[in-house]
């Protein structure tokens, strides 16, 4: 997996965007792993269906993604080995010989291919001899050789034998420098930037990996990264720091969250902020734990027991996913209440390249906002859930000297302790509603219109991580737009119903099989939308798949 | 100097009779004797009978959901380890639906105090069996007797890790208040299973009933010795003899000590990062 990324990475210092996307079966070793990057001078925010240049290390991956290739597809492959068929620009590399003659091991055939990859852009191995130096000069010198000499060989090669394939499209130029991250780093980026302190796991794919980058930079940002007995402990944790004054986030997938529902409805009723990321894989049940769907929302929209203010969140890409992570713990400490960001595998797992200083800048501007929560209060006559226009009561970070109060998972007076009359039932639950109607007056963002909304034919509506896919698909469209909706629960007739003109052609774009947005987008504002393309193989779209959808007879 | 009084809130809905009133007074001595008023406490109540003293007990106080008191507790020491965290949890809460949570703080030895009201029975919910509950005990869930046996909450917490392990009584007011103390003032996980009696629903564990089963433990006993300690309590809970103060005590490092960043302020006094630029630096 490595030697994908380290292609990204160096695609991204040579001056270029990428999207990256993996395919792995959920085994520790072996079955058909494979990791493809998408090269652009633009932002780019999906993979394409056609392979430009294929490396097979064996037969298998030929003839499993031959179908992917085009005419004039390059193939890389190890002539020793197989002999692919079909009317393809055909490299012979010898990796195995290469492997032998420089006593290597089996694992560095990636690099010798990787060599030759680069050689084919028209690039150099500076960078990535830099990367091998950074990665394996704790292992020794010779290790680091090795590494380079076999790069060597692979880019030697081509640039002797295949030298009227190598593509000039892709110039090293001069660009801003770049991250490559994926979605579940920039959720754990977005954290550490929010100043999150503690962030609770139980291991779940496709979140894990939030926990392990959270996990190894624990010392330098202070946070406590916490791997409890189970995702029940885990969010009962998280309410208990977050309770205490810390921001406080926990991470899964559906199965992980479907544990910890009890513990969301908690906290909107104690008022606690809390943030959970929820990275989907395709369910029911175990599923298949290592593929991608859209398969939570409405699970993430209803989670809990009883009425209760909650905040869905969906990041498009992996920048929208730092920005709305931050956002995510604004709007918990806002609103205390749980805020949920929705991820999914396809991009909690794929890179993207982007503008490190923007991000750097944009964390060195940012303060927390925590709304009402304060470390003082004046006077003794504090009420935790003080009754309030928006809904919102004042927080005192408990430990403060000469005061206390009770936070109660039981309906309760202004003061905290418990009460089963009607008329202060009415009166706090209404509180606790209201909050939702302060954040769609406040907070709330409308969808984001791609392309030329009053040109279009087409609009497509979407949420989350299709937007990629789509917008890769809109620029082969001329006559189409994207609305799409990253504050994807509550919404707001009123608000909406403007974005929706009759006359067009809107086709609800959705990674799942029943249309769930649309669902609740019809639930909550009335607006029905009959035309759906639904994926729910457990891979997400390809943007051919939405121009062959929506132009079947021209591809 | 604090007194009980302070610590009173609403007057107890509990029933004439019933255990909680003397654990609650015995709580409260304990609190006032340690200096502590209700601000310089985190409480953290599970649900059931043991757990409604949320409405009791003046504190800081987070009244949670069944069986999570204990998790609730960690995050809240992770958050603020200087303050001290007692969990209030019933049999139920503690040894049944929590249980997986009370062996993990265990052996993370977290720097809480768990008292569990032990009364074998489900009083809130108008007598089901508790965990632990005898062999036999018919309850309303189990008309024709309890099949399982009880669990031995003290063998389970010793041989996990807990470094504080003590069982009191709701008929000995003043043992108890000490025994609470000395959880409290414990470094390091902390468990007091309290032995009372559910006068409405479990007429097999009454007053008289402890009186004759339970037992102080001699002058002589060391309760910094593991294997005695188990051996002390091994058959205790099957031969219906119950012994009464510190069964197991010793000094482990707490959770927090193992936090790096906890060494210098609490987590909830943390500074912001300001340095993400640094850490950006190893994704290019």
């Amino acid at each position: 997996m490595t030697v994908g990324l380290n292609f990204s990475k160096i695609a991204a210092h040579s001056g270029y965007h990428i999207f990256d996307y993996t395919e792995y079966p959920s085994l520790i070793r072996g079955g058909h792993n494979t990791y493809e990057v998408l090269v652009s001078p633009d932002i780019v925010g999906a993979s394409k269906k056609t392979i430009d240049l294929l490396v097979c290390l064996n037969k298998d991956t030929f003839e499993l993604d031959k179908e992917r290739l085009a005419r004039d597809s390059m193939v890389i492959y190890d002539g020793d080995e197989f002999a692919p068929e079909g009317n393809y620009q055909l490299i012979s590399l010898p990796l195995r010989a290469i492997l032998k003659e420089e006593e290597a091991k089996e694992i560095m055939l990636n690099n010798i291919a990787l060599g030759a990859s680069l050689a084919l852009m028209d690039w150099d191995l500076k960078y990535l001899e830099e990367i091998f130096i950074e990665a394996f000069s704790k292992k020794g010198n010779d290790i680091v050789e090795v590494n380079k000499k076999v790069a060597r060989r692979g880019f030697d090669y081509i640039k002797k034998n295949y030298s009227e394939l190598i593509v000039k499209d892709f110039p090293i130029r001069q660009a801003e420098t770049k991250v490559v991250l994926t979605g579940n780093e920039s959720f754990s980026l977005g954290s550490i930037a929010a100043d999150c302190g503690l962030y609770c796991a139980y291991p779940m794919t496709p979140a894990s990996s939030v926990q392990t980058v959270l996990a190894n930079y624990a010392e330098k940002t202070g946070m406590v990264v916490r791997h409890s007995e189970d995702e029940i402990a885990v969010i009962n944790t998280a309410i208990g720091s977050s309770w205490a004054g810390v921001r406080s986030a926990v991470g899964t997938s559906g199965g992980g969250f479907a544990l910890m529902v009890e513990g969301i409805s908690l906290a909107g009723m104690l008022e606690t902020p809390l943030v959970i990321f929820l990275s989907q894989r395709p369910a029911p049940a175990t599923g298949m734990p290592t593929w991608t769907e859209q398969g939570d929302l409405l699970f993430a929209v209803n989670a809990g027991h009883g009425d209760f203010p909650k905040i869905v969140l969906a990041p498009g890409d992996v920048q929208e996913m730092f920005e709305l992570t931050v956002k995510a713990f604004d709007l918990a400490d806002i609103y205390q209440t749980p805020v949920i960001v929705l991820s999914d595998k396809f991009l909690s797992e794929s890179h993207q390249s982007l503008d490190l200083q923007k991000i750097s800048d944009f964390s060195k501007n940012y303060k927390p906002n925590r709304g009402k929560i304060v470390a003082q209060v004046q006077g003794q006559t504090y009420q935790r859930y003080q009754v309030t226009d928006d809904g919102i009561s004042p927080m005192l970070i408990p430990g403060a000297k000469g005061i206390f109060y009770q936070s109660n998972s039981y309906e309760h007076l202004e003061n905290g302790y418990t009460t089963e009359a009607a008329d202060e039932r009415i009166k706090q639950a209404d509180k606790r509603n209201r909050k939702l109607e302060t954040y769609l007056k406040k907070d709330f963002q409308k969808p984001e219109i791609y392309g030329d909304f009053n040109k279009s034919e087409i609009v497509f509506i979407s949420w989350g991580s299709n937007k990629g896919p789509i917008l890769e698909a809109m620029k082969e469209l001329e006559n189409a737009s994207l609305i799409h909706f990253t504050h994807v629960y509550p919404l707001d007739q009123g608000i909406l119903i403007p974005f929706f003109p009759e006359g067009k052609r809107y086709i609800l774009v959705e990674n799942n099989q029943t249309g769930q947005f649309g669902r609740l987008l019809r639930g909550e504002t009335g607006i029905e939308i009959k035309e759906k393309l639904l994926k729910y193989d457990g891979r997400s779209f390809w943007p051919e798949e939405i121009i062959k959808y929506v132009k079947p007879r021209r591809i | 100097m604090s007194n009980p009084e302070e610590f009173n809130r609403y007057t107890p809905t509990w029933c004439p009779g019933c255990g909680s009133w003397i654990i609650f007074a015995s709580l409260k001595s304990a609190l006032v004797k340690m200096g502590f008023d209700p601000s310089s406490v985190f409480l953290t109540f599970d649900i059931g009978c043991s757990s409604n003293m949320g409405d009791f007990l003046n504190g800081y106080a987070l009244h949670g959901l069944h069986g999570r008191a204990i998790p609730t507790a960690i995050g809240m020491k992770l958050a603020n380890h200087k303050m001290p965290v007692i969990a209030v949890m019933g049999d139920g809460g503690c040894y049944g639906e929590g249980g997986n949570h009370l062996l993990h703080a265990c052996r993370g030895n977290h720097d809480i105090t768990v008292l569990v009201f032990d009364n074998g029975v489900y009083g809130l919910t108008t007598g089901q069996v508790a965990p632990t509950a005898k062999k036999g005990f018919k309850s309303k869930s189990t008309p024709a007797g309890v099949i399982e046996t009880p669990i031995n909450p003290l063998s389970l917490t010793i041989s996990q890790g807990a470094t504080f392990v003590a069982q009191g009584f709701a008929g000995n007011q003043s043992q108890l208040a000490e025994l609470i103390g000395k959880g409290i003032a414990h470094k390091g996980f902390s468990l007091i299973n309290i032995l009372q009696p559910c006068v409405s629903f479990n007429p097999t564990r009454s007053f008289d009933y402890y009186k004759e089963k339970t037992y102080l433990l001699p002058e002589s006993y060391n309760a910094g010795d593991f294997r005695k300690a188990l051996d002390e309590v091994e058959e205790s809970v099957l031969q219906e003899k119950f012994p009464l103060g510190v069964i197991y005590e010793t000094e482990k490092p707490v959770f927090t000590d193992g936090l790096i960043q906890l060494a210098d302020k609490t987590l909830v006094d943390k500074s912001p990062i300001t340095h993400l630029e640094s850490i950006l630096q190893d994704f290019k």
